[in-house]
């Protein structure tokens, strides 16, 4: 159980510390959940809310009834739904990248590489050269397909997360496009008939 | 007016988003794909064109997913062979590289004022086993903190990847020798390979997951477009009524006229 002495220490540095005061800092700490935005609806977006209307002007083509305009909205929300997610993902795949080659290089690696180091640059071995191989292994980084493949590996959780989004936002999509359909079918057989 | 259609749907392919090109990855080849798509489906609708974008992306991204995996494969089965030819190789075959190694270690620490061939001269003693030249070599090397063996193991390196860029170019003394080199041992370059490829089968089981999930959306898109063609077939077969009711009402003109008039706009 937890001290009286504890509780009163606990609370006086919560007193001390109760988090960013500046606006900047408020602002940055607001953003700290933030992953990639791909939850928020698109409404919440004014940008992508005029995407989603231009489209679905496109989409329900320029006569339509409020119905099919209707549904093809539906559409063009998927679609951007779509498109961003899209876009996170290859925005994400390109910064994974383009980071630092020794940042997905696995763990055990960099563990003896720096034991290594720590060996080599002792002051007693200052004058004795280090021979190519350790250093070629020390200096060494994942390259080419091995490095993409690193990278795939690390961020593999990441990019299911965003596939569930993605496979999401196509069933929408899809689900929107076959009311859209339906309805224009039925207004051509009515014109038939 | 297909060609327009295909032109039209290209030049609208933004309203889809940026083309999934990753960097290094081949802008025009993807060009093309979208080209080649566009003029086997032929879009009839901006929704066509929706699912058209959709079949380029998943088959860029199949296609990426392959390439890496190939890639892959290839790189290791190519690390494996230098292995093995690093383990095979007689010291005649990796001599001179051993010479060069030594000659230019020698030139960097050898007493300065001696003669810059005293460096060559001395390694090829030594190449030689010539017992003064090697012992000479060894007084050097021991002040860098250096042993022969090193030197010997980057000429028998450097020749090892000689040869395995040789054997990519399919050079055909280098094919040759490989070959042989490998038959004698027992072994063949799909032995190497699944061998080196063991340690690797998560990547390649993860790069796979990833391709299948690329080709399921492209399916997927392909099996839309699929079912809407009825639909599209019922418009086309409007449009074309209505192109030759158009031609009809142009060979009357004054009645034409008319009836254009009379139409309903939508």
């Amino acid at each position: 159980m937890t001290s009286d002495r504890k509780i009163k220490a606990n609370r006086a540095n919560a007193k001390v510390s109760t988090g960013p005061k500046t606006d900047r800092g408020r602002a940055r700490s607001a953003k700290n959940a933030f992953r990639h935005g791909l939850s928020l609806p698109i409404e919440s977006d004014q940008a992508l809310c005029e995407e989603v209307q231009s489209l679905a002007r496109q989409i329900a083509g320029p006569h339509a009834g409020v119905h099919i305009q209707l549904l093809a909205r539906r559409v063009a929300e998927a679609q951007v739904d779509l498109r961003r997610i899209r876009y996170a993902r290859q925005q994400f795949l390109s910064g994974a990248l383009a980071k630092n080659p020794y940042h997905y290089e696995p763990r055990a690696v960099t563990r003896l590489k720096m034991r290594i180091l720590k060996h080599i640059l002792k002051p007693e071995l200052a004058d004795i050269p280090i021979p190519a191989f350790v250093m070629n292994f020390v200096t060494a980084a994942p390259e080419g397909p091995t490095r993409f493949a690193t990278v795939l590996s690390k961020e593999t959780k990441q990019l299911l997360a965003l596939e569930r989004y993605e496979r999401r936002a196509l069933s929408r999509r899809k689900l929107a496009v076959r009311a859209l359909d339906e309805a224009r079918q039925r207004y051509y057989d009515d014109c038939i008939n | 007016m297909m060609e327009n259609s295909t032109s039209k749907a290209i030049s609208r392919w933004s309203l889809f988003g940026p083309p999934p090109i990753l960097e290094g990855e081949d802008a025009a080849a993807y060009d093309e794909l979208v080209g080649r798509i566009c003029a086997a489906v032929k879009p009839v609708d901006i929704i066509d064109e929706m699912f058209m974008a959709d079949v380029a992306a998943s088959e860029w991204e199949v296609l990426r997913w392959r390439r890496l995996k190939l890639s892959l494969i290839r790189a290791r089965a190519l690390k494996a062979l230098e292995g093995f030819l690093r383990d095979e190789l007689d010291y005649d075959l990796y001599r001179e590289h051993f010479v060069d190694e030594l000659t230019t270690i020698l030139q960097d620490n050898l007493a300065e004022g001696q003669a810059e061939d005293f460096a060559q001269t001395l390694a090829h003693e030594c190449a030689r086993n010539d017992p003064n030249a090697v012992d000479k070599v060894n007084q050097v090397l021991a002040g860098i903190g250096l042993q022969m063996n090193h030197i010997l193991q980057r000429g028998k390196t450097r020749k090892a990847n000689e040869l395995v860029q040789q054997y990519v170019r399919r050079e055909s003394d280098a094919v040759e020798f490989i070959d042989e080199l490998l038959t004698t041992a027992g072994v063949s370059i799909e032995t190497l390979t699944a061998e080196a490829l063991a340690k690797d089968l998560a990547y390649i089981e993860r790069i796979d997951r990833l391709a299948t999930i690329a080709e399921g959306r492209r399916n997927a898109s392909l099996h839309e477009i699929d079912r809407r063609r009825p639909i599209l077939s019922e418009k086309l077969r409007r449009s074309v009524q209505e192109i030759e009711d158009s031609e009809v009402i142009e060979t009357t003109p004054a009645k034409g006229e008319a009836l254009l008039d009379e139409r309903p706009q939508d």
